[in-house]
């Protein structure tokens, strides 16, 4: 088995048979994680802030970072292994976007990357249907092109599927 | 309830620590003194010849992509910087401590380095956001010893911790410091004071070694130090550079607003440039 490993704001995407691709420790990052059925292609962006105007460089170089860029970017990455362009048929899960404790506004980067994901699938006419988002601990994700089963883990709370 | 780890067994394991390198020491304190100067630091390493050729191989990696080789230790030092420097010395003669899996907190190896860093680079950057003054380059190096204690608690730690998280979200307890304390008797910010005073560090980083977490009730003198690291330790959590099952278990002191001026923008700026940082310095420091 095959593993595409991806770090902060790494985007990868596959459909070729075996190969899983994985994402460890998201902290307050978002991965978004798309699946076409159809074709059995996944793809996957492990987005860590919010808007790329805080540094249009990093934009450039590692769209993938910023939840603005990143997502565009991941549905094109999806197109380019024959999804449709307007993302018809796409299923769409996050994880991830965790709060450190002690309920802090300023801190609370992972809300922040939720909700410019939400943002930025909704400009594409998408949504998530399922979700592991926010509480207070990282998790690692794995996506399979075989069975598109998508499994979350995190140290001493085992493994569990969304 | 009865701690279920032997308190005085941790405290014996200290005592036989053996000592850090003079090297380490020597470079701590100087680090740690006001107006030191660069030819400081040349006269404590070129004394190492291992240390002399890691700092030389470093400077020459292909991660700095210098066109010319630098030869002259005192160029090197110079080009690569405090915190790199203090990064070199600490992986080549205390790597093990950093290394080693944590299986007290299901941590793989280098769990506790990566983590270390990151708060490194974090609380540097933090300190720039500080009301009053905080030496950038002493936050840096206290963020990067913040969690000795996990090297030396961790394997007693083992027998209780699979109840951490259960006694956290029954809300017996508030977050994972308070359960070491609750099921061990004792927690790993005070295991690294402890030993940091065994190693004799200077009073700053002892201070932040044990205040990380409860930055608030650090003497007046090393409060801001303490408080820049203890922000510095939450990013690289959020970062997803944490040390295992702990990660993102530990309270944020929100009075932390009196101590720095950081705006939600200045963080994503903060998180953005400590992530830079450690990911250069993470391909030149690459720790066995």
């Amino acid at each position: 088995m095959r593993q595409v490993v991806l770090g902060i704001g790494d985007l990868g995407a596959s459909n070729t048979p075996g190969e899983v691709v994985k994402t460890y420790a998201l902290g307050s990052c978002v991965a978004v994680m798309m699946l076409y059925p159809k074709t059995r292609a996944v793809g996957m962006v492990h987005v860590a802030l919010p808007e790329s105007s805080i540094n249009p460089a990093k934009g450039q170089s590692c769209p993938g970072y910023f939840a603005d860029l990143g997502v565009p970017l991941l549905l094109r990455e999806m197109v380019r292994l024959g999804c449709p362009g307007n993302g018809r048929g796409i299923i769409v899960k996050l994880a991830g976007g965790a709060s450190v404790m002690g309920h802090n506004d300023t801190f609370n980067i992972g809300k922040r990357n939720i909700l410019a994901v939400k943002r930025s699938l909704w400009s594409l006419g998408m949504g998530a249907i399922a979700e592991d988002v926010g509480a207070n601990y990282s998790r690692t994700v794995t996506m399979s092109v075989d069975s598109g089963l998508i499994t979350i883990s995190c140290p001493g709370r085992g493994q569990w599927e969304i | 309830m009865t701690p279920k780890v032997d308190s005085q067994a941790v405290r014996q394991a200290i005592e036989v620590l053996p000592l850090l390198s003079p090297s380490v020491t020597q470079l701590l304190q100087t680090l740690a003194r006001d107006g030191y100067e660069i030819d400081d630091v040349v006269q404590i390493i070129k004394y190492d010849a291992a240390l002399t050729a890691r700092v030389l191989r470093t400077v020459n990696s292909p991660v700095f992509g210098l066109l010319n080789p630098v030869t002259s230790l005192e160029r090197a030092i110079s080009y690569l910087g405090e915190r790199v420097i203090i990064s070199i010395v600490l992986a080549d003669q205390c790597g093990d401590m950093f290394t080693r899996p944590l299986p007290g907190y299901d941590a793989q190896q280098s769990a506790l380095w990566r983590h270390d860093l990151f708060c490194a680079f974090a609380s540097r950057e933090m300190a720039g956001h500080a009301r009053l003054a905080c030496e950038p380059g002493l936050a840096f190096t206290a963020g990067l010893l913040h969690d000795i204690g996990k090297f030396v608690f961790s394997p007693f730690w083992a027998a209780a911790s699979g109840e951490a998280l259960e006694r956290i979200e029954q809300g017996q307890v508030t977050d994972y410091l308070q359960a070491e304390q609750l099921l061990a008797g004792l927690d790993h910010a005070e295991v690294g004071f402890a030993m940091a005073r065994h190693w004799q560090f200077p009073e700053a980083l002892q201070a932040a070694i044990r205040y990380h977490h409860a930055p608030g009730l650090a003497p007046e003198q090393f409060r801001m130090l303490s408080y820049a690291v203890h922000l510095g330790d939450m990013l690289a959590m959020m970062a997803g550079a944490d040390t295992g099952s702990d990660g993102m278990q530990y309270q944020l002191d929100g009075d932390y607003a009196q101590y720095f001026d950081v705006s939600s923008q200045d963080l994503a700026v903060i998180m953005l440039d400590a992530e830079e940082h450690f990911k250069k310095a993470e391909a030149s420091l690459a720790v066995e």
